[in-house]
């Protein structure tokens, strides 16, 4: 077996530990909950009306057995499993009977726009930033740059939505701070619907971009730094190499591996992240969708929500991965 | 320099490009038809099934605008114009001892498919809900009915298994009640529970015009035939509101946001800095309950200090009253509503008709009670709680601030208890507690500590107020500490796992001055044992037979009965008594109104209609809307 495929197994089995260890967790998390969803529909249906003791004892019955949440928490784990492996997470409780597959597939697409395109941004914008301030280090526009970044990477994600909620909500009301798409728009692949989606879109991803930035910058600033005193580096200096070749072929490209690997790492933080800018712009994703299930004891629904993340983010980790052998050499010759 | 430039080029074309990038808030709809409304999220879009569990939102539009039954009560009216016969030709018609009901049903009813509404309808939601255990409605009409017939096609007779003199009030929406359902739409699906109902048949006046997949917005349509539904046959003119749309706006200070950009035109709850703001810089273009401040709208609910008295020393009425007296009410008005509360010193909400029927003619009852604490009797009450509340708000809110005390009193309350030091110790000491210190010790030799239950950010105000309290039982020797319980805060309660909590376990008909709404539930029947849940509303598990007293002869009297006001009061003094929870307020609600593209909305002027929009009686708001002349076009 060569270098190559050593690694490509290695990768397989530790995608299938990662996804099996983390749905077993969020299992045993969500079971935990103190929240009980036959007593949080109850809840609303005598909240504001009138009601009747005995009524309210039959209902409770009723939907304890509506539900299916009889069974011991082993019995109810294996359930769990021979349903994932089927894509089915069973009713949500708190929208029973729609299946908890079809809020998904409903908010899933939003979520993966926003950090597909919020995340390209960051990262791309981030390391080029970083890596033009760590080879150009005497300019100024670069260096204000970085210091702006510097000072939003510490800010809560929220606070930074909140601020241009404000801004461009209510101060220079421009841009929408609520929702996907325009109201009453039809679905579509139309100039008007992709415009809305982008337009909706903005704030949120703004969001996520300035606050995400700033460690993309600092820490390919940094590498950059240290490579362009490498021996190759000057030599090709010394040699007459073009400056704009020396940047990007030898530096540039050798400070992005380590970067690839950071990118891996920090998917999980920013799905983090943008569930609560997900609340904050009322964005129709699997952060406002996981938010209500907690909050309503749904965990079929938090289950769906936690799983979907979880193999989301661990196939994205294993693409990159994929993808790194292509540009490192090493590990493609093992 | 070229990076500068750069720079600066892309900074001007996205000044430029995000205002022509703009889009009109909703496509294709006319702005000055549409009414906006805040509404609900909905994580399953697809459904509209009312009477499903968790079919849906209901309260996006469904319940206010598709929905109908017998009866409606306006939570804000008082006397005979709060009751409305909606489908019911006329007021429930019992037999002598309440175990049979007739209902005569209005003709010219149709559903907006063209179908006429009967009492086949009716029949068939009562027999198909009873056959469907975990459908909304079944489990009372379960344990209530025992048949149901049509003998003709405009009369419904129920027979009940047991006397119910309230059998009615299932039938009668103050928020919502049991809707009719469409026979000819249900009879032809299998499985009631599992069917989307989409789109909607609708009984009321208006019918779904397009949704959000993503559960953030609906759009609903007046139907042409709007003049063939209860609602329409109160109205002369054809509503001019023709597009309701019920939208998810966000958070608090985005609704703020949106309602100042004019794309929302009702809130239903913001918190009170936001009101103030809008009305500092929008007052121009906008509507509130009050015209000034308080601003705020009271629901017919009472947010108290709630004592689970399965819990000692809750179980003792002197430590309760004790606990009562120490409490400065102007600091909690202060601090939980800015002033803007609407104080409750009795254990009914201050709102609707119980004004009238309850706190002005108890007046004197108050003034004139007398509490003995062991050493000395006092008289608690303070009447001038109002001026005192008024007098601290003045200075920022000047003009807006009367100086009338009846118009006072419907802004602040009536009154509530003087913060009295020396009685609470008096009343503590008289419980066998001892004082160390700054430190009550129990009878029992350990420190007499409290844990005080808020829910926290989801109703702020509330947890503002158990945050006072708080610190002045703490400051006053009973060290208390907040406990924030979050989405677990009505478990909790339900489960009596808390000692005390700021929640409400009274709610009214708020337009009617019968109490069974919420009293029926506080028999001592009912009372679980501790870890238990317990059945809403009695959550402070409050056991006396005094009370049951009350509940039984309530039972035996008509709903319209004058003996209901009689037996109300005696439910009141009781509780002024036993103090069993501290009530503290009317639930003030925020709610601002956007008048740039309607007017004419309720307010403490002309209470004509429930003004939360999530409240099914706000249908009777969206008909009378008046359309302004100045609106931009």
């Amino acid at each position: 077996m060569d270098g190559f495929s050593k690694y490509l197994v290695r990768r397989v089995f530790q995608f299938f530990l990662v996804v099996f260890l983390g749905i077993t967790l969020a299992f045993l998390i969500t079971n935990l909950s103190p929240v009980d969803p036959v007593e949080q529909t109850v809840s609303l249906m005598t909240n504001f009306g009138a009601t009747d003791p005995r009524a309210v004892e039959l209902m409770r019955e009723a939907l304890r057995e509506l539900y299916g949440l009889e069974g011991t928490v082993l019995e109810q784990y294996a359930a769990f499993w021979s349903r994932v492996l089927r894509g089915d997470f069973g009713p949500s409780l708190s929208s029973f009977p729609t299946p908890v597959m079809s809020l998904i597939t409903a908010a899933l697409p939003w979520t993966i726009g926003l950090l597909t395109l919020s995340l390209a941004f960051t990262w791309t914008l981030g390391n080029l930033l970083g890596a033009l301030a760590g080879y150009f280090r005497s300019n100024l526009a670069l260096k204000l740059a970085g210091a702006a970044v510097m000072a939003l990477h510490p800010v809560p994600a929220y606070i930074i939505g909140l601020v241009l909620l404000l801004i461009f909500g209510f101060a220079w009301p421009v841009l929408p701070i609520s929702g996907g798409a325009q109201m009453n728009l039809t679905p579509g692949f139309t100039w008007d619907y992709i415009r809305s989606i982008l337009i909706h879109g903005t704030l949120p991803a703004l969001s996520l971009v300035l606050v995400g930035i700033g460690s993309w910058f600092i820490s390919m600033r940094s590498l950059v730094s240290n490579i362009v005193t490498d021996d190759h580096v000057v030599y090709a200096e010394l040699g007459g190499v073009a400056s704009r070749k020396i940047f990007s072929q030898y530096v540039a490209r050798n400070a992005l591996l380590p970067q690839l690997t950071g990118l891996a790492l920090s998917l999980g933080n920013i799905f983090g992240g943008a569930v609560i800018i997900e609340f904050l712009f009322n964005y129709p994703g699997m952060g406002r969708l996981l938010i209500q299930g907690i909050y309503r004891g749904d965990y079929s629904l938090v289950l769906g929500v936690t799983t979907m993340s979880i193999i989301a983010v661990a196939v994205a980790v294993f693409i990159i991965d994929l993808v790194y052998p292509l540009i490192d050499p090493r590990v493609r010759l093992g | 320099m070229r990076l500068k430039r750069m720079l600066a080029a892309a900074l001007g074309f996205a000044m430029m490009a995000l205002p022509v990038a703009a889009q009109d808030f909703i496509a294709d709809i006319p702005r000055n038809e549409t009414l906006i409304i805040q509404g609900p999220a909905s994580q399953n879009a697809e459904w509209f099934n009312l009477w499903a569990p968790g079919g849906g939102a209901s309260n996006n539009g469904l319940q206010q605008l598709t929905a109908d039954t017998f009866w409606w009560i306006n939570p804000e009216g008082t006397g005979e114009t709060a009751w409305t016969n909606a489908l019911a030709t006329e007021r429930p018609s019992y037999n002598d001892d309440f175990t049979q009901m007739t209902v005569k049903l209005r003709e010219g009813i149709y559903w907006s498919d063209g179908v006429e509404f009967t009492a086949e309808d009716v029949v068939y939601t009562v027999e198909t809900l009873i056959a469907n255990p975990g459908m909304n409605w079944s489990a009372p009409l379960t344990v209530n009915v025992e048949s149901v017939e049509a003998p003709d096609r405009n009369t419904v007779v129920f027979t009940l298994k047991a006397p119910n003199s309230r059998f009615h009030t299932l039938f009668t929406v103050r928020w919502n009640a049991a809707w009719i359902m469409p026979k000819h739409v249900f009879e032809t699906v299998e499985d009631p529970l599992g069917f989307a109902n989409n789109p909607p048949v609708s009984l009321s006046a208006y019918v779904l015009h397009s949704y959000d997949p993503s559960g953030q917005w609906v759009i609903w349509r007046l139907r042409d035939d709007w003049q063939r539904t209860s609602i329409g046959m109160t109205v002369e003119e054809e509503p001019q509101v023709k597009y309701v749309v019920y939208r998810n706006a966000g958070n608090p200070d985005a609704r703020v946001i949106e309602q100042m950009n004019h794309n929302l035109d009702v809130i239903n709850d913001i918190a009170p800095e936001g009101m103030f703001t809008i009305a500092r810089q929008a007052g121009a273009n906008s509507a509130y309950w009050f015209d000034g401040f308080p601003f705020a709208h009271p629901d017919p609910t009472l947010p108290s200090v709630l004592f689970n008295h399965q819990v000692e020393p809750f179980d003792n009425r002197d430590v309760r009253w004790a606990l009562a007296l120490l409490i400065d009410i102007r600091a909690v008005a202060m601090g939980s509503y800015r002033g803007a509360a609407n104080l409750a010193a009795m254990s009914t909400p201050p709102t609707g008709t119980a004004i009238t029927d309850y706190y002005e003619p108890m007046q004197q009852w108050l003034t004139d009670f007398e509490l003995d604490t062991g050493a000395q009797t006092i008289k608690p009450y303070d009447p001038t709680v109002a001026d005192q509340i008024a007098a601290l708000v003045r200075p920022q809110w000047g003009e807006d601030i009367p100086e009338d005390p009846e118009q006072l009193k419907s802004m602040f309350g009536f009154g509530w208890w003087k913060q009295d030091i020396q009685a609470a110790t008096e009343l503590l000491q008289r419980a066998g507690f001892t004082k160390q210190g700054n430190q009550w010790m129990k009878p029992d030799g350990t420190p007499f500590t409290i844990r005080l239950m808020v829910e926290g950010d989801n109703i702020p105000t509330l947890a503002r107020a158990g945050t006072i309290i708080a610190q002045t039982w703490s400051m006053e020797g009973i060290q208390t500490q907040v406990d924030v319980a979050g989405p677990t805060n009505g478990q909790r309660l339900g489960a009596g796992d808390y000692e005390a909590a700021t929640y409400w376990t009274v709610e009214t008909w708020g337009g009617h001055p019968d109490l069974s709404f919420f009293l029926e539930s506080y028999h001592s029947d009912f009372i679980q044992e501790p870890g238990a849940v317990q059945p809403p509303r009695n959550l402070q598990r409050w056991q006396n037979e005094e009370l049951d007293a009350i509940i039984e002869a309530n039972r035996t009297v008509a709903f319209d009965d004058p003996k209901v006001v009689e037996l109300g009061m005696d439910y009141l003094k009781l509780a002024v008594e036993e103090m069993p929870f501290i009530p503290l307020m009317a639930y003030n609600k925020f709610a601002p109104f956007d008048t740039t593209y309607w007017t004419g909305y309720p307010s403490a002027a002309n209470p004509y209609s429930a003004s939360g929009p999530f409240w099914s009686n706000t249908r009777y708001m969206i008909v009378e809307l008046e359309a302004n002349a100045n609106a931009p076009q």
